[in-house]
């Protein structure tokens, strides 16, 4: 507990944690079911190239998702980046797409041969809608990319009539909503197909990974085929494909943390009831509560720098990382201001992106942080609103 | 042994030879207590991606082994060769074999560029200065792509030599060519860059994986900067964001396939130097021999089948052993430029490489790697010494 400003960590003081605390959630599973998955492969002698585990892994998903297929890849960009290319209408060139997103979507549409045309989101959900969606609809359009925001789902049932009412593919970015449900359905079923990352930051940890679920038979099978160098049997090449195959390594420890996963999402759930009972008592500070009615993975903590939070965001994230804490601005830059090497496309009204880009901070969150660590991180969140008068001044003269 | 005739082969009925299947590649596992303990490690440790620790420390391992400046780890070879055009900013065409791994001419078309297919050496099944040299009246050409295909490392001095002359770049794919040398210096250390796969089937083992290795500092920060933000050291201009990330489990598998590396090469050269003894003196086929007094990883055993001389094609050949558990591959049939898309794309060349059709039609791999012992090699020799003895009478019952 800090007792003057002197003992933030930022000013000489101790930091209030000895070891990081990130925003990722670095799931560890059992040691020993990984190592019981990672026999197979020694029993195998097969490392990769569409091996047991990845199979088991892909069957797992499946089940899970509801969903007929599930292709894995060595990661959620690949994973991106072949879903986007085989979904797309072939004689179209633009992928719409929110600009307030993952900082990489814009480059990833472009290896996969497609232009992003950036559309404004949902003030209240940061998640796209069918009227956000609508704006950046033309003649180009090649694809809808429906992406879920970091705490609750873009507006999927507008999003798939306006893709039904043009008759454009519907992929949706379900990265940071996985095992969530909509009208009691799990996500992974909706659109044409959806896409999942492995990274060891996201919900579920495969070291690195991605995976996509469908209910296409034939989508699934040019998946499966680009992601081999479009072999199709052996020895023989139908299409331009690449090596995007998930290895064994990765597929038993992506297994390992499928095996704990409701437990998992127990813990997740806990930690955010904490950072809500913690931030309670400071209303400058709004945590993005999740449904209350369906399934929710709680991975994420989000909250709005209110207008009378009295730190900017710069120097409230300053001060964090001093401390230890990698808390982090939420999708800032947003990609119609980062992506100016690319090819983009941006003529729609994207007020609420640049509102909403300002305003949001990513706290600590998953298996790094207790619930006591929260306790303490919102004790210094009080702290630093109590002395931010003397702060603010602190920092001036520091930087004068 | 089939001293009942050939009614004996299993392609005819008979009962197989291996009851296994034995495979070509290397697929080569570290001791599962090596294994265990460096994932309780990694595990203990909580950093499981994003250029940790493992990945730092095979990279400057793998820079020592190679004696380069920069490794940059990558995801696997394919990703790595995408990047690594993306680093070199090449635009147009790029001068590539299509007698070579589909990975090859494929990073070209995802990284924006063209391949302008080249015919191989016979003898070497490598690009040649010679053959090369009339490509590059083309003025789009940006790069010349070599592969030093099963570790025959290419004539690099006079490649680059050619290229410099041009004011272009030559980069390497060197999946197959870890721990191999030309003149003594090792595979990692020509042209702009060199690519290495290290794939399950390839010598150095990180289940999927690849490097980059390059002499040139911007090169290597481009590189750094087009994998991931992680683990660049300073934010130079690339033309795209990519995600070659390459991940602790990669790492520490990379970490033991080093310890390994001198005892996989030693058994390796056994096997191989024993199938060259025991089919050495077949007529109709002939070994790919590494030059002598350079090192080599033996990773694959490469036979060209002359079916007038043997007796039998290729296939056919492949088709009995295949029956017999030995499960020979014909790496690579047909060349790149008669698959899709290049097929359809490049009609005018698909007639203009004799060379490599000749070999896709010839070349054959047999098994190789840690889970084939020496007595397999000699079952293996024995039973094609059989066919070649009976290759007459099985042509009849062969389609």
């Amino acid at each position: 507990m800090k007792h003057s400003i002197n003992e933030l960590a930022l000013f000489g003081g101790q930091p209030a944690f000895d070891s990081l605390r990130p925003i990722s959630n670095l799931l560890r599973p059992d040691i020993e079911r990984f190592l019981e998955y990672a026999k197979t492969i020694y029993d195998a002698k097969q490392f990769t190239n569409n091996g047991v585990l990845v199979r088991q892994m892909e069957e797992r998903f499946s089940l899970l998702h509801g969903t007929r297929h599930c292709i894995a890849f060595c990661s959620g960009f690949m994973a991106l980046m072949m879903a986007m290319r085989s979904c797309a209408l072939p004689d179209k060139t633009e992928v719409v797409m929110p600009s307030l997103t993952y900082r990489r979507m814009a480059d990833i549409a472009a290896w996969a041969g497609l232009v992003p045309h950036f559309c404004d989101v949902d003030v209240v959900s940061l998640g796209m809608t069918a009227k956000t969606a609508a704006n950046a609809v033309n003649e180009k359009t090649a694809l809808i990319l429906g992406v879920h925001p970091i705490t609750n789902l873009c507006d999927i049932d507008g999003l798939e009539v306006l893709a039904q009412e043009h008759s454009i593919p519907l992929l949706f970015d379900a990265v940071e909503a996985a095992y969530a449900e909509h009208k009691g359905k799990m996500v992974g079923s909706f659109g044409k197909a959806e896409v999942f990352s492995l990274h060891a930051s996201k919900q579920l940890n495969a070291f690195e990974g991605g995976y996509v679920t469908t209910d296409d038979d034939s989508l699934a099978e040019e998946l499966r085929c680009v992601r081999g160098f479009g072999f199709a049997g052996k020895d023989n090449i139908v299409r331009l494909g690449l090596n995007a195959k998930l290895n064994e390594l990765h597929a038993a420890m992506a297994l390992a943390c499928i095996d704990i996963l409701p437990a998992h999402i127990s813990q997740n759930r806990a930690r955010h009831y904490a950072w809500q009972q913690t931030l309670a008592d400071l209303p400058s500070l709004t945590l993005l509560l999740y449904s209350d009615t369906e399934p929710r993975g709680y991975k994420n903590v989000l909250v709005r720098c209110e207008d009378s939070w009295p730190l900017s965001r710069e120097n409230t994230l300053h001060i964090l990382h001093a401390e230890n804490m990698l808390a982090r601005p939420y999708y800032n830059p947003p990609l119609h201001e980062s992506s100016s090497k690319l090819l983009t496309v941006c003529n729609t009204d994207l007020s609420a992106t640049e509102k909403l880009t300002t305003q949001y901070i990513l706290l600590p969150s998953g298996d790094f942080v207790s619930e006591k660590d929260i306790a303490v991180m919102g004790k210094l969140l009080i702290f630093m609103q109590q002395h931010a008068e003397e702060i603010n001044r602190r920092i001036k003269e520091d930087n004068s | 042994m089939k001293d009942d005739g050939i009614e004996c082969l299993a392609f005819l009925g008979g009962k197989a030879q291996f009851s296994t299947p034995l495979h070509v590649g290397q697929m080569n596992l570290p001791k599962w207590e090596h294994f265990e303990n460096a994932f309780r490690d990694v595990f203990a440790r909580r950093y499981y991606t994003n250029h940790g620790p493992l990945a730092q420390e095979l990279e400057d391992r793998l820079a020592e082994f190679f004696g380069v400046r920069h490794v940059v780890t990558m995801t696997n070879g394919t990703i790595a060769l995408m990047l690594a055009a993306k680093a070199l900013n090449l635009t147009g065409k790029v001068i590539v074999p299509a007698f070579t791994f589909a990975a090859t001419v494929q990073s070209l078309t995802w990284a924006g560029v063209e391949p302008l297919f080249c015919d191989v050496d016979p003898q070497t099944h490598v690009l040649t200065p010679e053959l090369v040299a009339p490509l590059l009246d083309d003025p789009d050409v940006s790069a010349i792509l070599p592969v030093h295909l099963w570790g025959n490392l290419c004539n690099a001095e006079a490649l680059e030599e050619l290229a410099q002359r041009k004011g272009i770049s030559v980069y390497y794919d060197a999946a197959h060519a870890f721990g191999c040398t030309r003149k003594g210096e090792k595979a990692g250390c020509h042209g702009a860059l060199e690519v290495f796969s290290f794939h399950a089937t390839n010598v150095f083992n990180t289940a999927e994986g690849g490097c980059v290795c390059t002499n040139d500092d911007d090169i290597a920060e481009r590189l750094r900067n087009l994998r991931s933000s992680y683990g660049r050291r300073i934010s130079v201009d690339i033309p795209i964001n990519g995600n070659g990330r390459f991940s602790e489990a990669q790492a520490a598998m990379g970490l033991l396939s080093f310890d390994d590396y001198p005892a996989i090469i030693t058994a390796n050269k056994a096997r191989f130097e024993l199938y060259t003894e025991l089919l050495g003196n077949i007529p109709g086929i002939r070994i790919l021999q590494p030059v002598s007094g350079e090192k080599h990883n033996y990773q694959y055993v490469v036979l060209e089948i002359d079916s007038q001389v043997f007796g039998l094609t290729r296939d056919q050949l492949i088709r009995l052993l295949e029956a017999e558990n030995v499960l020979a591959r014909r790496y690579f049939a047909p060349g790149m430029h008669r698959c899709m898309p290049y097929k359809g794309s490049y009609p005018n060349v698909v007639d203009a490489l004799p060379t490599t059709d000749m070999l896709c039609e010839c070349v054959m791999q047999l098994s190789s790697g840690q889970a084939v012992s020496l007595q397999d090699v000699r079952v293996t020799c024995e039973l094609i010494n059989f066919i070649y003895d009976n290759a007459e009478s099985l042509r009849l019952r062969l389609p």
